[in-house]
């Protein structure tokens, strides 16, 4: 059964179009990954994807949207703010609730950031904070999950770790990243995004890195760039 | 070949703030014979010097009871910018929404502590009443705008992660609040140091705080006591880091309800006659439109004070402006040793500090009644508290040629990245000097202050209200005048230059 499908849909913001006539099916329990680069479409696509699907997907933005101030406790526990009335959240604030607080703790325990709840997010590094974004949306407990970049601030270690989570987590997932490897090994199917066109869609063990690669037809002369001026100097 | 261009001829943005600039110096000289700057005071030099012996040996010893009015200082301050504060956030998260809203704003704050205290005066007498209103509603005014200013800003990021169906309490507790808290809290913390200075003036109209004592002792020529308070002042201001913590607040809110008083006895009747009837033209409630005419013509020197009060805000606001240029080098690190600078620095605290009323106070007895004395106060206040702000701009520089000699980096490293936020906070400065202005006409100037005072003293409430509707009026038209003048190029992200 399939979860969505695009046909001939022009997605964008307001008037200015970036994926013209775009065709595309999501299917159920399928683990998708979504490349491109910068600029490509990717978070277009995701947008859309949660505004059509919003009650049943976590959404882990890119730059992580968290609230510098706040605690991690408090960061996660905005995964489930709509689920409480508005004083019960307000009190949360001043006084967190015991039965959220264990929650949220075995949550982050999970995710490597044991003895970290109390501290404010903006005392957090890069990595800790990809990670208190990736709670928060496990927080959502959503049967698919959403993710613009989540894996972009973490090491390709860690990066294979969290994957597994999500996964372990979500039966079915959309995750935009930049990393092909993990593309083709923790995926069932790879999209690829250029110019606001899908120019690759194929199910991941038929694929190759060189094909995925070319995805990114900057890279290289870029590259070839830094190279000339290496030698120039 | 081109032939080079003339004076001030060209396109680049410099240029044109500095033609913009030019062309407000020549309007203010060319108005300055219209000023009256008579040095009317016999030996200028002798009270001066008798003023500087009373700072340098302060007479501790005739201070009757300083801590009664230290105490009430605070406590006016505190609680004024509480209630302020309060009231102005529920304006601020529907500012945007109301044109209607704004307007009453912009009115609100238009008017100026004193004249505010003045008008409660008559109905509730010198008491704990008359001092937090005065403080509380223009501060609600400004708070009003600026906190709506900031929460303009809230970065979107954090909100537009929120699940969808959130409601506009969480949203706004967990996503928007804690983002902008620290500006929210810095910025009320700026607006208390002004409530401090605006507390202390309330002394003028008879409120017993430090001012009061103040002018007494400077009136009286009691030098060394007027010395005396006015380093505890001084002290009060630059501790107020330790005693102003954070941590003490609340403390201290509860601790001033006990030193503020007295409480006076509100008749409402009383109240309502003054609003309903004092406030307003015999003629106009009577529904007699000719006796307006007769009642307008009764107003003394209308114009006149009009008049004096556009022009002495334009000479202040000129001479903060070349003030500006001259000091901020003294509190810069880009100029002067590690002591000539701290000496600067000081220097511009202790002016920046002082509130203009107390400065011109001091010029006025030193120099006999005119405009030069207000002119001076508003010059010197203004002035080194832009040079102080520009200097904190131009220490986050970095000149990109290192050994160029002072003057070079001063016209071509550093003035031209400072100028055009130097200049916008003139602009933003123009109107708070026009509000000045027009209070400085308590001492004795002939501005529209001064019709206001006299009017309040001879029990004409519906002139003085009068009075003080035209006072606000102008004051929004200057603040749209400024807001068109200002560079657009430098956006002010520090709201506690207003």
């Amino acid at each position: 059964m399939p979860l969505l499908r695009f046909e001939q849909a022009d997605l964008g913001h307001g008037a200015q179009v970036v994926l013209p006539s775009l065709d595309l099916t999501f299917d159920n329990g399928e683990h998708v990954a979504l490349l491109g680069q910068s600029g490509a479409g990717k978070s277009t696509l995701l947008g859309e994807v949660r505004r059509r699907l919003h009650a049943r997907a976590a959404w882990c933005p890119q730059g992580h949207g968290l609230v510098p101030l706040l605690s991690v406790y408090h960061n996660v526990y905005m995964g489930r703010l709509e689920r409480h009335a508005a004083w019960r959240n307000l009190r949360n604030l001043l006084r967190p609730y015991p039965a959220d607080w264990q929650a949220i703790e075995t949550l982050c325990d999970e995710l490597g950031l044991e003895g970290l709840i109390r501290r404010p997010v903006e005392t957090l590094s890069g990595g800790q904070r990809q990670r208190v974004a990736i709670a928060r949306a496990f927080y959502q407990s959503r049967e698919l999950f959403l993710g613009d970049e989540p894996l972009a601030s973490v090491d390709p270690h860690q990066a294979v770790r969290l994957l597994e989570r999500i996964h372990d987590r979500h039966a079915t997932s959309l995750i935009a990243l930049h990393q092909h490897r993990l593309a083709l090994s923790h995926f069932d199917r790879v999209i690829g995004l250029r110019d606001g066109q899908v120019v690759l869609d194929a199910p991941s063990h038929a694929l190759t890195l060189a094909q995925l690669d070319a995805l990114y037809p900057d890279a290289a002369p870029a590259a070839s760039h830094d190279g000339a001026r290496a030698v120039s100097r | 070949m081109s032939r080079a261009p003339g004076w001030l001829r060209g396109d680049s943005p410099g240029l044109v703030l500095a033609r913009r600039s030019l062309a407000l110096v020549a309007l203010c000289v060319l108005l300055l014979p219209l000023a009256d700057l008579d040095v009317t005071a016999a030996d200028p030099w002798h009270e001066l010097q008798r003023m500087a012996l009373g700072f340098a040996w302060p007479n501790w010893l005739a201070l009757e009871s300083p801590l009664q009015a230290i105490a009430l200082t605070v406590s006016v301050a505190l609680w004024g910018t509480f209630l302020g504060a309060l009231l102005g956030f529920p304006l601020a998260l529907l500012f945007h929404r109301s044109r209607l809203l704004r307007g009453f704003c912009a009115f609100i704050r238009a008017i100026h502590e004193l004249f505010w205290a003045l008008l409660f005066l008559q109905v509730f007498g010198l008491s704990a009443i008359t001092a937090l209103a005065a403080l509380a509603i223009p501060y609600a005014g400004i708070f009003a705008k600026v906190y709506a200013e900031i929460l303009e800003l809230t970065p979107k990021a954090p909100g537009d992660a929120l699940p969808p169906g959130v409601d506009r309490l969480s949203r706004f507790l967990y996503t928007e609040l804690p983002l902008v808290w620290g500006r929210l809290a810095s910025y009320t913390r700026y607006r208390f140091e002004c409530a401090m200075r605006a507390s202390v003036l309330l002394g003028f109209v008879g409120l017993p705080t430090l001012g009061f004592y103040l002018e007494s002792a400077f009136r009286e020529g009691r030098f060394g006591e007027a010395g005396a308070l006015l380093w505890l002042f001084y002290l009060l201001i630059a501790t107020l880091p330790v005693w102003g913590h954070r941590r003490l607040l609340p403390l201290l809110l509860v601790g001033a309800l006990f030193w503020l008083g007295p409480w006076p006895a509100v008749d409402g009747d009383l109240l309502w006659r003054f609003v309903s009837h004092d406030l307003w033209p015999a003629p106009l409630l009577e529904g007699d439109i000719v006796g307006m005419g007769a009642w307008l013509a009764d107003i003394p020197d209308l114009l006149p004070a009009i008049g004096n009060t556009l022009l002495l805000a334009l000479m202040g606001t000129v001479g903060s402006l070349v003030l500006a240029l001259l000091l901020w080098p003294l509190a810069s690190r880009h100029f002067g040793h590690r002591w000539q600078r701290a000496g600067g620095r000081l220097l511009l605290v202790v002016l920046r500090s002082t509130p203009e009323l107390m400065l011109a106070f001091i010029f006025l007895l030193m120099l006999g009644p005119s405009m030069l004395p207000a002119w001076l106060a508003l010059a010197l206040h203004n002035g080194a508290l832009i040079a102080f702000l520009v200097a904190r701009h131009a220490d986050g520089l970095t000149p990109g040629m290192p050994g160029l000699p002072a003057s070079g980096r001063y016209a071509y490293e550093l003035l031209p990245r400072l100028y055009p936020n130097l200049l916008a906070l003139i602009c933003y400065r123009a109107e708070v000097i026009l509000r000045e202005t027009a209070i400085l006409g308590m001492l004795g100037v002939a501005t529209l202050g001064f019709y206001i005072d006299s009017s309040f003293e001879y029990l004409m409430f519906d002139q003085a209200f009068f009075l003080l509707l035209i006072t606000a009026a102008l004051n929004i038209a200057v603040d749209a005048l400024s807001r068109r003048f200002r560079p657009r190029e430098a956006p002010l992200d520090d709201p506690c230059s207003r």
